[in-house]
């Protein structure tokens, strides 16, 4: 889980604006799915398909031949097939129109009461007090759906005091929803970033093997003259050069997607510290530059829990870095000490070279920064050590050189067979 | 048989990666290099020739190089080293534990390959490399015979008159550094890696025995112990044989 969460870091600026950029457009497209619902329902109350008692009682008059409802309600209530009748108080009807034939003439008070909210006969009707009457006005049978609702007051008072706790539920539901496309999204994108990078350097692989091949080949030929086998032993070492830069390349988009699964194992970093030393000494010869190593008895028996390989890569770029910003006379001494301290195993890699620039250390400190050209190999460094959970810390002496503090977590197991 | 008498399989997609590592093999005195370029072809020259070993890419047009390890495997136990251009190949090799023998990843030095492929050889089939039987190291005025683990040194003679050269058994565990320093003559061995060698435990606790061991290998082997000239100290790091 700690090892997810570093690996995360690097990212996480990145991942966060996504988020917040998708949380608002599911907040914005949720209001508005709402906004548009409630609209539709508003603009339906306004514009009842069928006429309720206010309507039909507007237009019904008194007259001296009785009651009158105008031509233009009739018809009205004509094209919706609708009747109405009127009551008096004691449930005898004194008009009606259009009023079904199963529809009685008199009522008493139950059925009043029934009626109020339900249907009469299967007819959904409305009621209304009119004077001293009671107008009713029916639509067809099944045309109306009716639904009584009712809440106790104490409930309702409770909902007033959580409402805000039932918007927060939501804002976080959103909120949850937009990391969870966002961390997909972004995963995909990169997912595929990182497959074009595997799939280019894997394209190169091949025809790099023939030339390097070849190149060594002539380098070896007696037949060539020394000026020839010269310029072969140059393709061989830049072909080297650009195995090596193939390999940062996929480390650097593995790391930084932490799509590289750290294989991890038991290791004393003194020995890895010397191999790595050795066969650097041995690849650039012993007149090229001085080693010191500063390893304690205690540090000897110091056990870290690494990538064997992505460690050994993580001191070969310091050592890389170190020579190729220096003279090749001997004159470079690079220091390497390890150390305990607390549960900390302290590794220290400096030189006499000419240090870092301000540019670089500004680069190299911060985690969201990308290292330019020249220092991507160090940028490694910094990436390997952080998706191991360790700290890394660039600068320079004070007595010139760069130094280069790597802080690994040491393993509890103390013992171990290697 | 002779290491060089094996017979090599190259299974590779690319006509000039193929031409290149059979030319290379060839130089190297492998008289018997046969080459495919996909499974298919591989599958035939397996039954027609009975390779030795298999150099074999992973990714080839009509399959995958582990499947068809496996299939290959069924039939007998023919040593592979996987050519990879992937940096996850590596992982699946791990994470599949098909009994490959090695891999090494593209761009290769052609001499690490013919390193890889001679120790595959020497393992599987028990090679006892002509060289090495009766490989004698020489340093300086002093000779030794790896075969016997004897040190024939010249004695020096104040009259200059030479006498007969003096011998000296080494020890197991001399035999053992001079041994692993020998095989990596020129090269830096870790303090680390010489533990291994001789007490089969990279520990560093031997260190202080390691030092006695040498010190006695140098008064066998050196003219002026206190003076290495062949075996030399690598400040912090390990040993050297020069």
């Amino acid at each position: 889980m700690r090892k997810h969460f570093v690996q995360y870091k690097s990212i996480s600026i990145r991942m966060l604006t996504y988020s917040v950029f998708t949380f608002v457009a599911i907040a914005w497209l949720t209001i508005v799915v709402n906004v548009v619902f409630l609209l539709l329902l508003l603009l339906h109350y306004h514009m009842p398909w069928y006429l309720n008692g206010e309507v039909v009682a507007a237009e019904l008059t008194l007259t001296e031949r009785g009651y009158e409802l105008s031509e233009n309600m009739q018809k009205n209530l004509d094209e919706r097939s609708q009747w109405a009748m009127l009551l008096e108080e004691s449930g005898e009807m004194v008009w009606s129109y259009a009023k079904p034939e199963e529809i009685k003439d008199s009522y008493e008070m139950t059925d009043i009461a029934r009626m109020t909210r339900w249907y009469l006969e299967g007819y959904p009707v409305s009621l209304l007090v009119w004077e001293d009457k009671i107008l009713i006005v029916g639509t067809p049978r099944g045309a109306m759906w009716k639904y009584n609702i009712q809440f106790p007051v104490s409930w309702m008072e409770y909902v007033e005091r959580v409402w805000y706790l039932i918007l927060l539920f939501d804002f976080v539901w959103i909120l949850i929803l937009a990391v969870i496309f966002t961390r997909r999204w972004s995963r995909s994108r990169e997912q595929a970033r990182i497959e074009w990078i595997a799939g280019i350097s894997h394209d190169i692989r091949t025809p790099l093997a023939v030339a390097l091949g070849y190149a060594d080949a002539l380098e070896g030929s007696s037949h060539l003259p020394e000026e020839e086998r010269q310029q072969a032993a140059v393709i061989k070492h830049q072909s080297l050069v650009m195995k090596e830069l193939i390999e940062d390349l996929n480390l650097t988009s593995e790391l930084e997607y932490s799509m590289q699964a750290l294989r991890k194992e038991l290791m004393y970093p003194a020995a890895v510290l010397r191999e790595v030393a050795a066969s650097f000494l041995d690849d650039v010869g012993e007149d090229a530059l001085k080693i010191e190593m500063n390893i304690g008895k205690e540090a000897e028996r110091i056990v870290l829990l690494a990538d064997r390989k992505l460690f050994i890569r993580a001191l070969r770029n310091l050592f890389h870095n170190s020579l190729r910003h220096s003279e090749q006379d001997g004159s470079t001494c690079i220091r390497l000490s390890l150390r305990k301290e607390k549960r900390w195993c302290l590794i220290r890699f400096s030189d006499n070279g000419i240090g870092y620039s301000g540019e670089m250390l500004r680069q190299l400190g911060s985690r969201r920064r990308k290292p330019s050209q020249n220092i991507r190999g160090l940028g490694i460094v910094s990436k390997i050590i952080w998706a191991h959970g360790g700290k890394v810390l660039f600068g320079n002496g004070e007595e010139g050189g760069s130094f280069c503090e790597m802080r690994m977590r040491i393993c509890k197991k103390n013992t171990m067979k290697m | 048989m002779e290491l060089y008498a094996y017979k090599i399989m190259i299974v590779d997609d690319e006509p000039a990666l193929r031409k290149m590592v059979s030319d290379f093999l060839k130089k190297e005195g492998f008289c018997q290099v046969v080459t495919a370029g996909s499974c298919r072809e591989a599958r035939q020259i397996f039954y027609q020739e009975h390779p030795h070993l298999i150099l074999m890419d992973v990714m080839l047009p009509d399959g995958d190089g582990f499947m068809l390890l496996r299939e290959l495997h069924e039939e007998s136990e023919v040593p592979v080293i996987f050519l990879s251009a992937r940096d996850e190949d590596e992982n699946r090799l791990r994470g599949l534990g098909m009994g490959a023998d090695d891999y090494i990843t593209k761009p290769f030095l052609p001499r690490e390959l013919s390193l890889r492929i001679a120790v595959v050889l020497k393992r599987v089939y028990r090679v006892r490399d002509a060289a090495d039987a009766g490989k004698v190291i020489m340093l300086g005025d002093c000779q030794v015979d790896l075969g016997s683990g004897v040190v024939h040194r010249q004695r020096q003679q104040d009259g200059g008159e030479s006498a007969p050269p003096m011998e000296v058994t080494l020890t197991a565990k001399e035999y053992a550094i001079l041994e692993k320093l020998a095989a990596n003559r020129g090269q830096i061995v870790t303090i680390d890696a010489l533990c291994e060698a001789v007490w089969q435990d990279g520990n560093y606790g031997y260190e202080n025995t390691l030092i006695v061991h040498i010190r006695r290998l140098r008064e066998k082997i050196e003219q002026d112990a206190s003076h290495p000239k062949h075996l030399q100290t690598v400040r912090g790091l390990g040993y050297k044989l020069v």
